[in-house]
């Protein structure tokens, strides 16, 4: 199921992202390792057709190289997620 | 604050011992171990009051800061239309803020998901309010007070099974701040250690004995 697995893919960018704000203190995430994260979500082609998904993948990549705290990346990652259910669920 | 003192072989049955007595049940409790041997375990057990937030914080002298970011949570609770108390938790460093109401349980949404969400959109809408890296907390009807209590109590039990066979545990996947849990409450352990394997989201925490070499 397309839809599955690109959900998946951002889920995983969304607990990268909280990882390094939660600070599990077992690790230290780097940003380089959350924009891999959000590239492998980018490079999905499901997503082209779902509107609003990539522009805010898109921010949440430019968030990360900004240097944009972790909770703005994760709620734009979250704001993405929210348009891929509802893209969805109108097809 | 109500508390009771519960003796048993096994962890379970010092928690339980301790439940009857107090007559709660696990939701409602924080427990602490107090001695664990091969032959008795030791455990307090303390009733979590829902009420403690409410009277706590009125007595506590004002926190603009905290007042501050309550106040917003509230409203951006109100604008959802979501219909719910917002307190600040007494003497929480970092600030957490205890959302209490009826039926939230949208509000925590498939394991915690919504609720990290809402905390992610809190810290960003209170973010100027708060000094470089410090953050605020949500808990929605304590959901996280009891999964951090809930992998506390797994760890322990894991550190016992490890001390017991030898052999190293590996936990379920878990959230950032639930093997952050883990790892506090068993650095203090001499005979066993806790890392983390794995990649998000499916991160798991080992328990296994410590070598010599890292007593």
């Amino acid at each position: 199921m397309p839809g599955r697995s690109a959900a998946e893919r951002i889920r995983k960018a969304i607990a990268v992202v909280n990882s390094a704000a939660d600070g599990a203190g077992d690790e230290e995430i780097t940003p380089t390792e959350i924009a891999e994260a959000i590239r492998d979500c980018l490079e999905l082609p499901e997503i082209a057709s779902i509107p609003n998904v990539r522009k805010y993948l898109g921010e949440a990549l430019d968030a990360t190289s900004d240097g944009m705290p972790a909770d703005f990346v994760a709620m734009t990652l979250y704001a993405a997620l929210g348009a891929l259910q509802e893209g969805h669920s109108l097809n | 604050m109500r508390s009771a003192e519960g003796r048993g072989r096994t962890l379970d049955e010092a928690v339980d011992a301790a439940l009857i007595e107090l007559g709660e049940t696990r939701r409602n409790v924080d427990v602490k171990v107090v001695r664990e041997a091969p032959d008795e375990t030791v455990v307090e057990v303390v009733v979590i009051d829902p009420s403690a937030p409410a009277s706590e914080a009125s007595a506590a002298p004002a926190n603009g800061k905290a007042e501050t970011v309550r106040a917003l949570l509230e409203g951006l609770l109100k604008h959802m239309g979501v219909r719910a108390t917002v307190q600040v938790r007494a003497g929480s460093d970092p600030i957490t803020l205890d959302v209490s109401g009826r039926d939230l349980g949208a509000l925590i949404g498939w394991r915690g998901e919504t609720l990290r969400a809402l905390q992610s959109v809190t810290n960003v809408m209170v973010g100027k309010h708060l000094n470089e890296g410090e953050r605020v907390i949500v808990d929605v009807e304590r959901y996280r007070q009891r999964r951090e209590h809930t992998v506390r109590e797994i760890a322990l039990r894991a550190a016992r099974q490890v001390k017991m066979t030898g052999d190293a545990i590996t936990l379920d996947a878990m959230q950032a701040f639930e093997r952050r849990a883990i790892h506090l409450a068993l650095e203090g352990d001499p005979e066993v250690m806790s890392s983390s394997i794995g990649e998000e989201p499916e991160r798991r925490v080992v328990v296994g004995p410590r070598k010599p070499s890292e007593q």
